[in-house]
């Protein structure tokens, strides 16, 4: 009796800190559905009223809200490809090959996960600037994969580290070419971290703020993260049509993530956290 | 003679260079994007440079750094990022911590539980600081009116726009943010605690704290030591939360490095000052790192591994 006490007080305890953790989320979504008048009365509305969906038919026709999320999963597909394409063979490379400068690429690796964007904001402005990279969607791309690229070629290693050799050797007797094995037998191998990692900087791509708040000015090319941030301090639209907004923006991270946490958490545990 | 020893080594030749051909585009982009533009902002830190027209420059050597380091409000911003830091890193591993310790045991849901707990750390974070913001809303907010329900405030609480108020809102924002993180890493650690050393121990009569002090720290302590330089670094380079949140304001209260340097460059316009503050940023997220890892180089010999 008393352990089971004990178990129901403890199961209580989870479903309060779950409560807490997605709370927010489903306060977007009552306040995306709650009518302006009743958002300014004096009791708040707990549950949302369906009544409201029509707030997110006026925020597409209101706010530039399709262009803001084209744009951002351009950036986010953009830095997905190119991170994975350069990360994968460096990713072998320092997990099966012994090369002269291993150990200093595996430092700037580790450095360069170290540095923040926002240090780096001012320099990259001003290079940016000479090779008309501002304004431009591949500037952001560009940018946002230098740093998607340390932790995903980090994971990757990782995840390599732990596929034994045997299976790739008898392919190398076959006369398979270093590639066509990385192509055809470690990728197949390592596909929940592949998952894991195109997540990852998929996300580091849509969810990115400060490059795309400074580099770009032009509103055709405007992303989410930045559009999102201007509705606050402006007064002109209605707190339903920026949650709704604010949601359609964040369920698409949430959901992904939640399929491929299981595979994200291993990778950053195995190849991130503990390398 | 000459000519097939040349013909010779040529043939060994692609194997020997393959690892050089696997990592020269990822080495070519981390010069170009990463080394480049740092001494980019080496050398910007010893102009006078302005937004207005960066090709104009002007050498004016350390003289930006003895600027900053001599500025009361430069002294202002180190306590603000100190605070933040120590704040973030702490609440986020010592909550990540119970929570893990919390979802550590069966029941049914018990993946599902740990999936919604990620929720926080999957939202993007101008969403995050956009809604905080609204609940944090003085007149229409649901944490006032979950504060008056309690009966601990009747009054609406102004938070974002108090001086003594704005950082705790950012930083228990940041905290909701990243706990889960600090729990699902924690959570994979605690996997690796042998049950039969945990259950001997209970069976020796050791009460649960205990067993957690000789059983589950020990284990965990070194994912939980990597995990504390993550949270670390990341709270010295988190732009996003604050920027929207507060902008650094109001009075500088939540003005940490790299909102410092921002405002710098971007609202006065003066990109050698903020370059400095940049660099003084990157060394102190260099020395962290270098710290932590003497830290536990030194931890491991004293457990003698």
């Amino acid at each position: 009796m008393n352990r089971s006490w004990a178990f129901h007080f403890r199961i209580l305890a989870v479903l309060a800190v779950l409560g807490i953790a997605a709370f927010p989320v489903y306060w977007m979504a009552v306040t995306s559905m709650t009518s302006s008048e009743e958002l300014f009365a004096g009791s708040p509305r707990l549950l949302p009223d369906p009544a409201q969906i029509g707030t997110y038919a006026r925020a597409l026709v209101s706010t530039p809200l399709l262009t803001w999320l084209g744009n951002s999963l351009i950036i986010a597909l953009g830095t997905t490809a190119l991170s994975l394409l350069l990360a994968i063979l460096p990713a072998y490379a320092l997990s099966r090959m012994s090369f002269r400068g291993k150990l200093l690429l595996a430092l700037g690796l580790f450095v360069t996960q170290m540095l923040p964007e926002a240090m780096l904001v001012v320099p990259l402005y001003d290079i940016f600037s000479r090779f008309a990279l501002l304004d431009s969607l591949t500037g952001l791309i560009l940018a946002n994969t230098a740093f998607a690229v340390p932790v995903v070629t980090w994971i990757l290693k990782g995840a390599i580290d732990g596929i034994p050799t045997e299976i790739e050797e008898a392919a190398r007797i076959d006369g398979c070419s270093r590639v066509g094995i990385v192509l055809t037998i470690v990728l197949p191998l390592i596909a929940p971290t592949l998952a894991a990692v195109t997540v990852i900087a998929f996300f580091q791509g849509w969810n990115e703020y400060v490059f795309a708040q400074t580099f770009i000015s032009d509103e055709s090319l405007k992303v989410a993260s930045v559009g999102l941030a201007s509705f606050v301090g402006e007064l002109s639209t209605p707190m339903d049509t920026v949650t709704a907004v604010g949601l359609t923006y964040t369920l698409p991270a949430v959901v992904f993530y939640l399929l491929v946490q299981r595979y994200i958490v291993a990778g950053m545990t195995s190849g991130g956290v503990k390398g | 003679m000459r000519n097939s020893v040349k013909i010779q080594t040529r043939r060994k030749d692609p194997a020997r260079f393959l690892p050089y051909a696997f990592i020269a585009p990822l080495a070519a982009y981390l010069l170009i994007f990463h080394a480049y533009p740092l001494m980019q902002e080496f050398i910007l830190s010893t102009t006078y440079t302005s937004l207005l027209d960066p090709s104009l420059r002007e050498f004016v050597g350390l003289d930006n750094y003895r600027d900053v380091l001599g500025d009361p409000e430069f002294h202002k911003v180190l306590r603000i990022t100190a605070i933040y830091t120590v704040i973030c890193v702490s609440g986020g591993v010592g909550l990540g911590l119970l929570v893990a310790l919390l979802l550590d045991f069966n029941f049914r849901g018990r993946g599902i539980a740990r999936a919604l707990v990620t929720i926080p750390w999957a939202a993007p974070p101008v969403a995050v600081a956009l809604i905080f913001i609204w609940m944090f809303n003085a007149q229409f907010g649901i944490f006032n009116d979950i504060l008056s329900g309690l009966g601990i405030s009747a009054e609406p609480i102004n938070w974002l726009d108090d001086p003594q108020r704005a950082l705790p809102a950012v930083l228990f924002t940041t905290i909701w943010q990243i706990f889960p993180f600090s729990s699902v890493v924690i959570l994979s650690a605690l996997q690796g605690v042998q049950s039969e050393l945990r259950e001997a121990a209970i069976i020796d009569g050791a009460d649960k704290l205990s067993v957690f002090k000789a059983v589950v720290w020990p284990t965990i302590r070194p994912t939980v030591a990597i995990l504390a330089l993550l949270l670390t670094v990341w709270s010295l380079r988190r732009f996003d939360v604050i920027w929207v949140m507060t902008q650094g304001g109001p009075l500088g209260e939540t003005n940490t490095l790299v909102i410092d340097l921002y405002r710098r460059a971007f609202v006065y316009l003066d990109l050698g000052h903020a370059a400095a503050v940049g660099v003084i940023g990157v060394c102190t997220a260099l020395v962290v790192t270098f710290i932590y890892f003497w830290l536990s180089a030194r931890a491991d010999r004293a457990a003698g591994k």
